[in-house]
């Protein structure tokens, strides 16, 4: 499904945020991660990735080291600070409180379209 | 818009963006990575090779408009209100050499030469600013060459430049001032190598300490000792070597009681005889507390402004205001009055406090150190300085920073101007961080192979 860019890009640093509360990623695996957890529905480009994470290591909201992956080449790991955690969990607050109003105002739509 | 095809063409567009030099290669770096990533995954699934590099570059998208949202990020942050207040304690500083000096009863002798002086204020304005756009990151990345360096330019030191004549090596004198920045270079090698990295600490510590020995300077001996100690504690905090953070304090605290024992040994005067030198010079008042006695009849004698009369001096002061540097402020507060001096020793505060606090919230670990190092030497110094110059002379030959002598001025700013290239550059540097030794700030859920160096804290 493609979705309408704008609804996409201002919850983005809450995605990628999200996708660091569970252990640290470099970047080639979140944008792998948001793809399988969303059943790939969120498709993010590396280039919007990439200023994303460092405009959000700016803030301190997450920290950068680099070590190998896996396959043994280095790689830029990101790990979510405290500041980051609770930046996360307001986000993911002002998200659900967004998505219940818009879900009240389509479900009253639908229940007054049917009336 | 021209079509990139190679990663090569990729990195180079997104390059043009960014203004900052230094800021280049470290973001090509992690995007090259990324399109090799996505290149191989395309490869993987059956793409030819040019045809799997083309598809990775098109999945990054448009590099002009990535190179302009990393540009935006990625800025030098400048440090202009440090570095005024740097060249105004500085020119503060010559002034108050040149000009209080030249009123002395020995001024034929120790007179400020005003040339001299300028000249010595520019070269130290040149070292800050030269400092201040350096990379600093070269002096960690170099640090072998650094540290070997200074041991034979401080050995060159000895060999080679005059002797005051108490004993102490002129050259080597000063360099002793850019031992905690070497130091701080050389725990740079010494990261994640577990117990051998903290052995070669020590020995890299000791070495640096023989040398001051040599030379022989006991400000400089406690002034790398101290700091070295600031140093080895903040690295512990950030498990440096990665045995944990308890066991790294245990043993730099052993090394450095050890070398402070050794210190006060090899000192020859005992400990008790020290204390009572310092806190009661009047029992020797023509011998060992001479010093001391006549800073603090000059003080006794001070007003709050303006100039004590010089009739009712008592022998002592007037031989000893008239000493260049080291008793520059007494001498401020003697001819001048206890406002000013209280002034620019508010002003030097102010400087060591903000110096520091931009340290403490350095991100990057060897920056961190080095601006540690900087603040940690300059505020060791202004510490003895201060207490000489109210009579209580803990060691001799120390220097308020940006204040006393010329020599000492231009490598007070080239230090200072070191510590601002690092808060300077601190939106952009990078680091690796060695297999043991993981981030230490924050919290978070951690994978088990960054958790196990925490396990035995």
């Amino acid at each position: 499904m493609e979705l309408d860019k704008s609804l996409v890009s201002g919850s983005m640093a809450l995605l990628v945020l999200k996708l660091l509360e569970d252990g640290d990623k470099y970047g080639y695996q979140m944008i792998e991660e948001l793809k399988r957890r969303s059943d790939d529905t969120f498709h993010l480009k590396a280039g919007t990735l990439y200023p994303l994470l460092h405009g959000l290591e700016e803030k301190g909201f997450v920290t950068a080291y680099e070590r190998e992956a896996a396959a043994g080449k280095p790689r830029r790991y990101y790990h979510l600070t405290k500041e980051g955690g609770a930046a996360l969990r307001e986000k993911e607050e002002s998200w659900n409180a967004y998505a219940r109003a818009v879900g009240r105002v389509l479900k009253g739509g639908a229940c007054c379209a049917g009336a | 818009m021209p079509e990139r095809k190679t990663i090569q063409e990729y990195l180079a567009a997104v390059e043009e963006q960014i203004r900052w030099k230094r800021a280049r290669p470290v973001v090509a770096l992690e995007l090259k990575r990324h399109l090799e990533d996505q290149r191989d995954a395309f490869a993987e699934e059956g793409s030819a090779p040019e045809e799997a590099e083309r598809l990775a570059v098109e999945e990054m998208g448009d590099p002009v408009s990535v190179g302009t949202e990393l540009d935006r990020i990625h800025r030098p942050r400048p440090q202009w209100g440090l570095l005024l207040l740097t060249v105004a304690l500085a020119v503060t500083g010559a002034l108050l050499r040149v000009l209080l000096e030249r009123a002395g009863v020995f001024s034929h002798i120790y007179a400020a030469d005003p040339v001299r002086t300028a000249a010595a204020l520019l070269l130290g304005t040149a070292c800050l600013l030269g400092a201040y756009f350096l990379d600093y990151t070269w002096l960690v990345r170099h640090a072998g060459v650094v540290y070997v360096g200074t041991l034979l330019l401080t050995g060159a030191g000895l060999l080679l430049t005059p002797r005051y004549s108490g004993g102490r090596n002129y050259y080597a004198g000063y360099l002793v001032l850019l031992f905690p920045v070497v130091y701080a270079a050389w725990l740079y090698i010494c990261r994640g190598k577990g117990w051998k990295g903290i052995l070669l600490a020590a020995l890299g510590g000791v070495l640096l300490a023989a040398l001051t020995v040599v030379v022989p300077t006991t400000a400089g001996l406690l002034t790398l000792l101290l700091a070295g100690f600031a140093l080895m504690v903040c690295a512990a905090g950030m498990d440096w070597f990665g045995v944990g953070r308890k066991k790294t304090v245990k043993a730099t605290l052993g090394v450095t009681a050890a070398l402070a024992i050794f210190s006060i040994w090899r000192g020859g005067l005992s400990l008790a005889e020290r204390l009572t030198q310092l806190l009661h010079p009047e029992l020797d008042a023509s011998g060992a507390g001479y010093l001391s006695m006549s800073v603090k009849t000059s003080l006794g004698l001070s007003h709050l402004l303006g100039s004590a009369d010089r009739e009712t001096v008592s022998p002592y002061a007037l031989g000893v205001l008239d000493w260049p540097q080291d008793f520059l402020l007494s001498e401020m507060v003697y001819k001048l009055g206890w406002l000013p001096f209280l002034a620019l020793a508010a002003a030097i505060a102010a400087l060591l406090v903000w110096l520091f606090r931009r340290c403490l919230r350095q991100r990057n670990q060897a920056g961190r150190l080095i601006a540690l190092a900087v603040v940690m030497t300059l505020t060791i110094q202004a510490v003895f300085s201060l207490f000489m110059n109210m009579g209580y002379i803990i060691v001799a030959n120390v220097c308020m920073p940006l204040l006393g002598g010329n020599l000492h001025t231009v490598i007070d700013m080239a230090l200072i101007g070191l510590a601002l290239s690092v808060f300077r550059g601190s939106s952009i540097v990078r680091e690796s961080c060695p297999e043991s030794t993981a981030p230490s700030m924050g919290e978070g859920r951690w994978p088990h192979w960054l958790a196990a160096p925490f396990r035995n804290i």
